[in-house]
């Protein structure tokens, strides 16, 4: 047995400095004299040149966007918007982030300071200059998102930095687009680049771009990229300085300064709205390397103290595989949920948040890797892994507050992305290779008093928009046989969470498409529900060879699903290579769905049949986990309350009411009562809230497949038994809370509350 | 005698505007008529006859060209009232048009909120699921039918749809546009089962690349459809009655008319049609002008929307959206931003911020000077707390405004950030100034213009306030407040000026090296198109007009751009020069050395505009000029404060209406019509022109 392994604030003697350990931003940033730093703001604006100046800065920032993607050439990064434009303070506060690749933000703010105190002193920081960096010990989520900054003068001094980040399509590395499923290494990975000047007095230095293009596959789409950075960081720059030349540098960083400030406020006047304590979220990722049939367990804790967050990974699994992030895409990960439902009404400005906000990371874990661990997959790996149960931690922080409450979101669609990649000969007879976009269709997780949204995107990225089907069938050689909707994917509950879809197809104008797979929520759901509310469906793939497709397209006759065809079925690896899809063969892959929110049995059994009716949930779905019997009100009731019986079956468990005023609610089941928790519906006693509220409810553990209709049988990826726990009120048989959790694992303490 | 005319339908108001042979214009607005709105419309013809002095039947039978622009459709969408749609497709792709590509639909909508996921949920389907009908067929990328249509589950699919009661029925197959012959058959088959059923094919709304957006529009176009075509026959059938002989002609949002006929069929291109007919309007007065650059801007009530004409013909978009959903359709290109004179003004104490917009009072409560129950500030409030409106004289003295309770209002909202109330109605328009040069050059720098080669056209209400502020902030040559008369129905005034206009487009992508031939073909395809249909509407070869573009984009890149053929077909060794065009124009566009040399070209859309002259206004330069003003045109100066000087002047105010051409006032000054007020800024001079427009110069 390895010795545990030790959180930062107990480690001695190690460095982050972005070479083995992440980069870990010290509180005062050591600069080189030699920069000279432009620190004067005006403090007491008015309110109109506040408002004039604010407005500028965020349309600077929607320019600098836009200016990249009208230059791109890159579809995939287009479709998926997977880039970021930034404005920073000289010290690199965030002043705003644009609403494209959320996560880009969060790794942006450790990119500048590296820079500024890595490179302030050699070769030094100067009007004129860039830096183009991409390694993600540094600050990046992985390789492929690589970043241009800009630091920007004003007389001599450092005024502000413009930054953009930009996905590439190929930066090296052993597997073609550079999502490298069975790299060893970072070795085997894309070029790490930290940041180097790569622009010199406004000129490109030559030798720096040709050691960058010459990494890639497809160089000249690589340049072509490069200059829409250029373009995007010199457009905000321009802007920038005609600004200050209208109204002051000290008038303008003032502007930048208040716009911190008072995000700061406001996230300081949500935080002493909440009680403080400890929320917690336990996940798991499998499958790290092809073959691989274990799981890798990912933790998240949020303590609040006052007006403090603390954010840890600690009891997560060691890097393994090639599935690893590092730090920074660690805490861009969570800062994505933090923006999304404490900071979304300062429109993207988080400085202010962030001077209250700590990560205490693990080093040597999943998400907080080592140098060299490969991490080329990190997005959609233990990056996902480490975004959506932020998601939770957050809202349930949160929930305490009836306003603050109404932000909450559960996790969404496309948890984990169930890659389909795929290359050959297309039907211009050309050589190509795809990573299939669809699932940025996802879902969005319901909310504490609605649904979720059925194929409403991915949390993460808020305005993409996936292909149509006639934009990937005029590009590839495929043709599809469906894209839908999927019955009883979103997560049950009080509110539902959004459906996701699947798509399926078959080679069109070619003769055989290669195929990888790289994937993971396929054997156990990683879009849970909460407060009762149940998962959204995993992530599926379905292969049938040698089908009768033909025979059915011959006689006019399509399918709706692939079930509806014959021929052999073939289980498909999350990590499984180079196989073949012939003509006949038929493949489909469905994206993980939103989890619910809320016990099932309390959603109103209206929306339940109108669900129903419009084919989102199945009748048999209705009445096993809904209750509901359409139609029939009394019948419903009947159905209900012999599901809450069962749930309270076989229970030692007595039940004892309090009295006594309610003194919050902790969940949207949980109250607390004096000292001790207690049913939101029932006061039913559920023991002090100096313990574990779980170990005072009926546990019931049910297979992994109890928890949705999608699920299937978890033994075809995994070797460990997952279960599906539900926690219920002794009294009234309410779900309070469910869990997800390899069979040996105790219950997790997820709500913890220190109040006085 | 014959007459031109023009009529707007608003929700408020319906606008005529009726020019006779030699250019004289007159115009009559009288109260629309909701639901019936054609009622209004024939008031209106009424109070044009009266005023002409002549019957209305005799007025009718000497209407020479007619053309109308309605919110009917606009408004049906607002308020959900259109038709039950049955939706059939291609089986398995029955979601695409709930999938939305996977999006919200977040066009239009405030872009900072899109991260707070609970208030960007879906629009309400144009189509519940439950009225989709998939139906086996399929054609491929190439226009192969892959697998033949199944009229048996097509007409099982009709009859159930019909069953359930809809009054409309939309059919789009996966790349009909490639090969329609599928649609075209269910269309037959719906139409051997009921007659009566409203059907729309998507190949003949939006023939183009991407299922979700051409279903959408498709599935509107039905939705519109009952409700549209039974408006417009109804008013066809009046105006026949009352003796009028031409074809009644409807405003498009492509600019432009189509015939009532086909306006009938595809409602769609009515959507958003009343702002496009303003810039028909000034494309119109700016060639009459010799200006071929302009900046349209309309600020009304609710929002600031502005466009573009550059070299004397619009910008264009073709993807639009409206209530969150996206769709297809060739489209003049406005765009819009919520800062009006309805803009609500709110501060926060605690950080000392106060921000305008983009949510807006409306009409009711409206600001707080309408004493409607209002009682947070807008930007009229500070307007008239300035000084800049007159509170006795507002729209001509046909509404009084309360002083007292806006200046309480605004003060009480500046104590609250430590402002005065005149330094707090002073940054109100600031910012609101301020947000509406951003738009602007949003569609100018930032689409490669250079404000300075334009002039401003200021429309609406509440523009000519605000117009010498933002175009000075932007650097604009000048600005117009187009002639007096024609300003408040200007909207009708660019329906009577414009032509008949089809746009026809085949979607094919091809990439170089194509040959010449191959896209002549597709042009001939579409000119015969054109002049069958032109043909139909009785309209003489002779007054036929064709334009033909290409959308043409790097091989492998999502942007495309619109070139337009200097040829009607295409020469042998056309790629060169087509090559260079693009090139330039995506330059212009995407900044220098953005294009890439050599690269391959794909031509996506094939397009033409099919023009057909219609008769046109005429418009009479005056021919005295004179700096001299008369007496009566100066009215008694009032106190005004200007955020410029900071202080309160007692300034100059004119009667427009009584200025003469060549009659000039120097800024600070106000200069007021029945339907607006001039502001004439500190620094600026305004200047009547020959054709009765108000022209703002920068000193």
């Amino acid at each position: 047995m390895n010795a545990p392994l030790k959180k930062l604030s107990e480690l001695t003697g190690v460095v982050f400095d972005g070479r083995r350990s992440g980069y870990v931003p010290p509180k005062t940033l050591s600069i080189s004299p030699k920069l000279k730093l432009h620190k004067k703001a005006k403090k007491d604006l008015d309110p109109v040149t506040f408002e004039v100046v604010r407005h500028a800065l965020w349309n600077v920032n929607e320019e600098h966007g836009a200016t990249i993607q009208r230059l791109s050439g890159s579809p995939v990064a287009m479709y998926a918007l997977d880039l970021n434009p930034s404005i920073l303070t000289q010290d690199a506060e965030f002043v705003y982030f644009g609403p494209y690749m959320q996560y880009m933000s969060g790794v942006t703010d450790t990119q500048v300071k590296w820079t500024l105190e890595n490179r302030s002193d050699n070769p030094g920081i100067r009007d004129g200059d860039m830096f183009l960096a991409n390694d993600p010990w540094v600050g990046a989520a992985h390789q492929m998102d690589v970043m241009l900054l800009c630091p920007v003068f004003w007389r001599g001094e450092l005024f502000c930095w413009v930054t953009n980040c930009l996905h590439q399509y190929d930066i090296g590395g052993i597997t073609p687009g550079s999502f490298c499923p069975s790299a060893r290494d970072a070795f085997d990975e894309g070029i790490l680049i930290p940041p180097v000047k790569i622009v010199e007095g406004n000129e490109i230095r030559r030798d720096i771009e040709e050691i960058y293009l010459r990494s890639s596959r497809k160089p000249s789409a690589v340049a072509l990229d490069f200059r829409a950075q250029l373009a995007g960081n010199m457009t905000a720059r321009d802007r920038i300085l005609s600004l200050i030349s209208r109204y002051s540098a000290e008038t303008v960083k003032g502007v930048m300064r208040k716009i911190i400030d008072d995000g700061e406020r406001a996230f300081l006047k949500k935080l002493s709205r909440l009680p403080d304590g400890i929320w917690r979220d336990r996940t798991y990722v499998e499958c790290c390397r092809p073959g691989d049939r274990s799981v890798h367990r990912v933790v998240l804790s949020l303590y609040k103290n006052k007006n403090k967050l603390v954010f840890e990974n600690e009891g997560t699994d060691p890097q393994a595989g090639g599935i690893n992030a590092t730090y920074s895409g660690w805490r861009g990960a969570i800062m994505v949920a933090l923006n999304e439902l404490m900071c979304w009404e300062q429109y993207y400005a988080v400085g202010g948040a962030l001077r209250h906000v700590e990560f205490n990371p693990t080093p040597g874990t999943l998400n907080c890797a080592d140098f060299p661990a490969s991490v080329s997959t990190a997005p959609v790996q233990c990056m996902e892994i480490s975004l959506y149960p932020a998601y939770n931690v957050l809202s349930k922080m949160i929930y305490p507050d009836p306003e603050l409450r109404r932000d909450l979101m559960c996790i969404g669609g496309t948890s984990q992305w169930p890659a389909t990649i795929f290359r050959g000969i297309d039907q211009w007879g050309e050589r190509y290779g795809y990573l299939l976009v669809d699932p940025i269709g996802g879902a969005i997780g319901a909310f504490s008093h609605a649904d979720g949204i059925s194929t409403g995107g991915q949390a993460r990225t808020p305005i993409c928009k996936l292909p149509n089907v006639e934009h990937t069938e005029q590009s590839f050689p495929v043709l599809f046989l469906y894209r839908k909707e999927i019955t009883d994917s979103g997560g049950a509950g009080k509110y539902r969470g959004g459906l996701s879809a699947e798509s399926c197809f078959i080679p069109h104008g070619t003769d055989s498409i290669v195929h990888d797979t790289l994937s993971s929520g396929n054997a156990i759901p990683t879009s849970s529900g909460m407060m009762g509310g149940y998962p959204g469906a995993v992530n599926r793939y379905r292969f049938l060879k040698q089908s009768n497709i033909f025979e059915k397209m011959k006689a006019s006759e399509l399918v709706k699903d692939i079930s509806e065809l014959h021929g052999v079925e073939e289980t498909l690896q999350l990590r499984q290579q180079d196989f073949i899809q012939n003509p006949s063969d038929v493949y489909a892959v469905l994206w993980s769905a939103a989890g619910g929110f809320g016990d099932p049995l309390e959603r109103d059994p209206a929306k339940v049949a109108a669900d129903v009716e419009n084919g989102d949930v199945s009748a048999a779905a209705a009445k096993a986990i809904y209750g509901v019997v359409i139609g029939d009100a009394e019948a419903t009731e009947r159905e209900r309350n012999r599901i809450r019986r069962l749930r309270l079956h076989n229970s030692k468990t007595r039940s004892r009411k309090l009295d006594g005023p309610i003194r919050l609610l902790a969940t949207e089941n949980l109250a607390v009562r004096g000292e001790r928790y207690a049913c939101a519906k029932c006061a039913a006693d559920l023991g002090s809230i100096k313990d574990n509220y779980k170990l005072g409810c009926v546990r019931k553990d049910l297979p992994i497949e109890a928890s949705n209709p999608i699920v299937g049988d978890p033994k075809r990826f995994i070797d460990p038994q997952p279960q599906f726990r539900q926690f219920c009120c002794p009294g009234c048989g309410l779900a309070i809370e469910n869990e997800i959790a390899v069979a040996e694992e105790p219950p997790l303490r997820d709500v913890e509350l220190f109040l006085k | 005698m014959s007459y031109l005319v023009g009529i707007d339908i608003g929700g408020t108001f319906t606008d005529c505007a009726i020019v006779d042979r030699a250019g004289k214009l007159l115009t009559t607005k009288v109260p629309s008529t909701p639901p019936d709105f054609s009622r209004g419309m024939l008031d209106a013809l009424g109070a044009g006859a009266q005023a002409l002095g002549v019957s209305l039947d005799r007025f009718c039978r000497d209407i020479a060209f007619l053309s109308h622009g309605t919110t009917v459709g606009t408004n049906t969408i607002i308020q959900k009232r259109g038709a039950k749609v049955g939706l059939i497709t291609t089986k398995g792709h029955e979601d695409a048009i709930h999938i939305m590509r996977g999006s919200r639909g977040y066009g239009g909508r405030d872009i900072r909120k899109v991260v707070h996921f609970p208030e960007t949920s879906k629009p309400a389907p144009i189509v519940p699921k439950r009225l989709i009908r998939g139906v086996s067929e399929r054609v491929d990328c190439f226009g192969e039918i892959v697998v033949s249509l199944n009229e048996t589950e097509a007409e099982a699919a009709i009859r159930s749809l019909l069953a359930e009661g809809v009054q409309a029925i939309a059919i789009c197959f996966l790349w009909s546009f490639r090969n329609p012959a599928h649609e075209q058959r269910v269309r037959s088959l719906v139409e051997n089962i009921s007659k009566d059923v409203f059907v729309t094919c998507s190949v003949d709304i939006a023939p183009k690349w991407g299922e979700y957006e051409r279903v959408t529009a498709t599935a509107l176009n039905a939705y519109l459809g009952p409700v549209m075509s039974g408006y417009l026959q109804k008013l066809d059938f009046s105006l026949k009655d009352l003796g009028y002989r031409h074809g009644l002609q409807i405003t498009q949002c492509g600019g432009g008319t189509v015939p009532v006929g086909r306006a009938g069929e595809a409602p769609l291109l009515t959507l958003d049609s009343g702002p496009v007919s303003g810039v028909t309007a000034s494309m119109f007065l700016g060639a009459a002008m010799g200006e071929k650059n302009v900046i349209t801007t309309d600020m009304g009530g609710t929002s600031f929307d502005v466009s573009i004409i550059h070299d004397g013909k619009p910008a264009y978009s073709f993807v639009s959206n409206t209530d969150q959903y996206e769709y297809f359709l060739p489209k003049v290109d406005l765009q819009a931003i919520g800062a009006g004179g309805g803009s609500l003004v709110r501060v926060k104490p605690e950080t000392r911020t106060m921000t305008v917009g983009p949510d807006s009072a409306g009409a009711f409560p409206g600001p707080v000077c309408y004493g409607r129950g209002g009682s947070v500030p807008t930007v009229t409030d500070a307007e008239l707390v300035l000084g800049y409106l007159d509170p006795d004289n507002f729209a001509g003295g046909k509404m009084k405004l309360d002083f007292s309770s806006a200046a309480k209002a605004i003060q009480d909202l500046g104590k609250k950030i430590n402002m005065d109330a005149m330094e707090c109605a002073a940054g109100i328009c600031r910012i609101v100034e301020l947000q509406m040069a951003d738009v602007i050059r949003k569609v100018t720098v930032e689409k490669g213009f250079d404000p300075r080669d334009f002039v401003l056209f200021a429309f609406g209400g509440a523009g000519p306030a605000h117009a010498g502020v933002f175009a000075r902030e932007l650097g604009v040559r000048k600005v117009v407040i187009p002639q007096r008369k024609a300003a408040s129905t200007w909207c009708a005034f660019g329906a009577a000026a414009a032509d008949v206009l089809h746009i026809f487009e085949h979607t094919e992508i091809m990439p170089t090296p194509v040959g010449a031939d191959r896209i002549n073909r597709v042009l001939d395809a579409l000119q015969s198109q054109a002049k069958k249909r032109m043909a139909d509407e009785g309209i003489a070869a002779g007054r036929q007009r064709f334009e033909f573009s290409l959308d043409v984009r790097h091989k492998g890149q999502i942007n495309e751009v619109e070139v337009l053929l200097p040829w009607s077909r295409l020469p042998a060794d056309f790629e060169l020069k087509l090559r260079k065009m693009f090139v330039e124009r995506y330059e212009q566009l995407y900044g220098r050395g953005s294009a890439l040399a050599g690269a391959q070209l794909e031509f996506v859309v094939s397009r033409l505009r099919a023009r057909a002259l219609t008769p046109r206004p005429k418009l009479v330069f005056s021919k005295r000029s004179s700096k001299t003003m008369a007496k009566s045109a100066i009215r008694k100066r009032r106190d005004i404060y200007w955020p410029d000087l900071r202080k309160h002047r007692a300034t100059p105010v004119f009667d427009g209406e009584k200025l003469i051409s060549g009659n000039q006032v120097r800024g600070p000054a106000i200069v007021e019509t029945a339907d607006t007020t001039v502001v004439v800024h500190p620094g600026t001079t305004l200047r009547l022109d020959a054709l009765g427009n108000f022209e703002i110069g920068f000193r």
